[in-house]
């Protein structure tokens, strides 16, 4: 396709002007630019919907929750606990029972490389693959350092998707009781047959989570339809705010499993000799949570589906055509990965130009993208690279942006070259 | 190619051009003492061979696979310390360092008649990027391992 359809592709499926009208930080300039922002993948902006929701909180009805027994502490309550709902919708759980609220897709995996961690016995293993990010990676080394059990590396081919050959030998005898994958690369934008690799897992008698941090922004996600046992994701990549993140399970494996964290509101009754746990899911929610952050991730949702994934999918699945068409088209860039089904995120090199002064000279430019090895070490060194450059995309991202990128790159690469 | 660096002119040329084509790369097969650093945020890494001449440094060679910062600064480190004795080389290394984070001028010790940074100067506009200040400090971390093996 050419430039000029592919960007009129891109229109043709979302009033993006409309969008980023209610982000008053994309009017902001950087260096006296107007600001360019592809690193969504890091983490989102947020819109008025978002910033209006806490501040309402804030300023008109906050109190702590689950306990005062006052108009204001009930008020909070029914708002907080509201967005459980909306969540257990979101994901299309069986019941919100099964929504346990997380500081973040990190903690909702360590939580569950804690409790169900505790369920297993050394011997029995756990398969991760080599492109997950290190949230998905040292919860489970953790774990197989205290309690004996075996870490599996399912490889990914060089295009950059798993390997289910060799995934299927993985889980052939038997001992693997937890297959932990990403269900969308934050460093190739890979998205991951989920329900294919939840139907090996399960043929072979393990569970199956996936790390959805990435993939929840960009499409419907139906954990039931999925066959997912568990399923994170984490607000902030949402639109919402940092602090905030969901850890969706079954309720048997949630009823099963004992508590992360001790302390207030995940007791049923305490003395000095013994305490009982509350039921789940408020036996994982020790302390007073994160009440103004996670009303927050009720706005962003409700704003993300008054849009509709359908029409977020087309427009990012457009932008990123848009992108890789345009960033072919730079000399000396190689992209990194041709995975078989992408998101919005592209990964890149430029000759010898070394990621971090791509990003450097691009912010001068007013254009943010992420450099390093994108919190995926393993995944570097398996692509024989130390770092990339990573542009992402977000519902407010315009193709322009994506043209103001490819020509910077081009500059760059001749001021280096 | 101005607008693509102006106002913060942190791409110097000297900086470029060194890292482009670096003067002092490369090993010392009779290196006295040796140096390394490595950044595990960005994967960059130095290694310093530092030979010396009686109390002077005689001759520095680096080995820097990083960023263009990273690979000048270890370039001009090594030769604007040539030639200084351990007590000059730590001295700038430190006023180096106050440079980055923007500290009032510090002058030059008295008693060790440091030479002035001269051309270390083209890294002063790194203060206004302070994810890169590490880069460029790298090296000079090589450096202080390095000495911290010689005795004088």
């Amino acid at each position: 396709m050419s430039m000029a359809s592919t960007q009129d592709k891109v229109r043709q499926d979302l009033d993006v002007a409309a969008i980023r009208q209610q982000f008053p930080i994309l009017s902001q300039k950087v260096h006296d630019r107007p600001l360019v922002f592809l690193d969504s993948a890091a983490s989102a902006q947020k819109p008025e919907a978002v910033i209006e929701a806490m501040a309402h909180t804030m300023r008109c009805q906050y109190a702590n929750i689950h306990r005062g027994l006052y108009w204001m502490s009930e008020r909070t309550t029914e708002a907080y606990e509201a967005v459980r709902d909306q969540v257990a919708r979101f994901l299309n759980a069986h019941s919100r029972e099964e929504i346990v609220f997380t500081r973040n897709s990190t903690e909702a995996i360590n939580l569950v490389a804690h409790s169900f961690g505790a369920l297993l016995k050394p011997g029995q293993a756990v398969v991760i693959s080599e492109m997950e990010h290190h949230a998905n990676l040292i919860p489970w080394q953790m774990l197989r350092d205290r309690a004996g059990i075996e870490l599996r590396v399912a490889p990914i081919t060089d295009a950059g998707d798993i390997d289910l050959d060799a995934l299927q030998g993985l889980l052939a005898d038997g001992k693997v009781a937890l297959v932990a994958m990403t269900h969308m690369s934050n460093v190739l934008g890979t998205v991951t047959p989920a329900k294919t690799i939840a139907d090996m897992a399960h043929a072979a008698g393990a569970q199956v989570l996936f790390d959805g941090s990435q993939s929840v922004v960009h499409r419907k996600t139906d954990v039931q339809a999925l066959g997912a046992d568990f399923y994170t994701f984490t607000g902030h990549k949402l639109y919402g705010p940092t602090g905030i993140g969901v850890l969706w399970a079954r309720k048997e494996l949630l009823e099963a499993m004992p508590p992360f964290m001790g302390g207030g509101d995940m007791i049923s009754t305490v003395t000095f000799e013994k305490s009982t746990w509350a039921n789940v899911p408020h036996k994982f929610e020790a302390g007073t949570p994160a009440i103004i952050e996670t009303i927050g991730l009720g706005a962003a949702i409700s704003w993300v589906e008054a849009i509709g994934f359908e029409a977020i999918g087309a427009h990012e699945a457009a932008l990123t055509v848009h992108a890789l068409t345009r960033l072919a088209d730079v000399p000396g860039l190689k992209i990194v990965g041709q995975p078989k089904e992408r998101g919005g995120v592209i990964s890149f090199t430029m000759d010898d130009v070394h990621p971090h002064d791509i990003a450097t000279l691009l912010d001068r430019n007013g254009i943010a993208v992420r450099a390093g090895h994108h919190c995926a070490e393993p995944l570097m060194r398996r692509l024989g690279l130390t770092a990339t450059a990573r542009a992402s995309f977000g519902i407010y991202t315009l193709p322009e942006e994506i043209d103001t990128l490819a020509d910077t790159l081009v500059r760059i690469r001749n001021f280096f070259v | 190619m101005n607008s693509l660096t102006d106002s913060g002119a942190l791409y110097d040329r000297l900086i470029v051009d060194r890292a482009r084509t670096p003067l002092h790369a490369g090993r010392l097969e009779q290196a006295d003492a040796q140096g390394e650093g490595k950044n595990p945020l960005c994967g960059d890494k130095t290694r310093v061979d530092v030979q010396m001449a009686d109390t002077h440094i005689s001759q520095i060679r680096h080995q820097t696979r990083g960023c263009a910062i990273c690979l000048a600064a270890a370039d001009l480190m090594a030769e604007r310390v040539t030639g200084l004795t351990v007590p000059q080389a730590q001295d700038l290394s430190r006023r180096f360092s106050a440079m980055l984070v923007n500290e009032p001028a510090s002058t030059p010790d008295t008693n060790t008649n440091t030479p002035a940074l001269g051309p270390l100067e083209a890294f002063a506009p790194l203060r206004a990027h302070r994810a890169r200040i590490r880069c460029a400090e790298l090296p000079w971390v090589a450096l202080k391992e390095a000495l911290s093996h010689v005795d004088v």
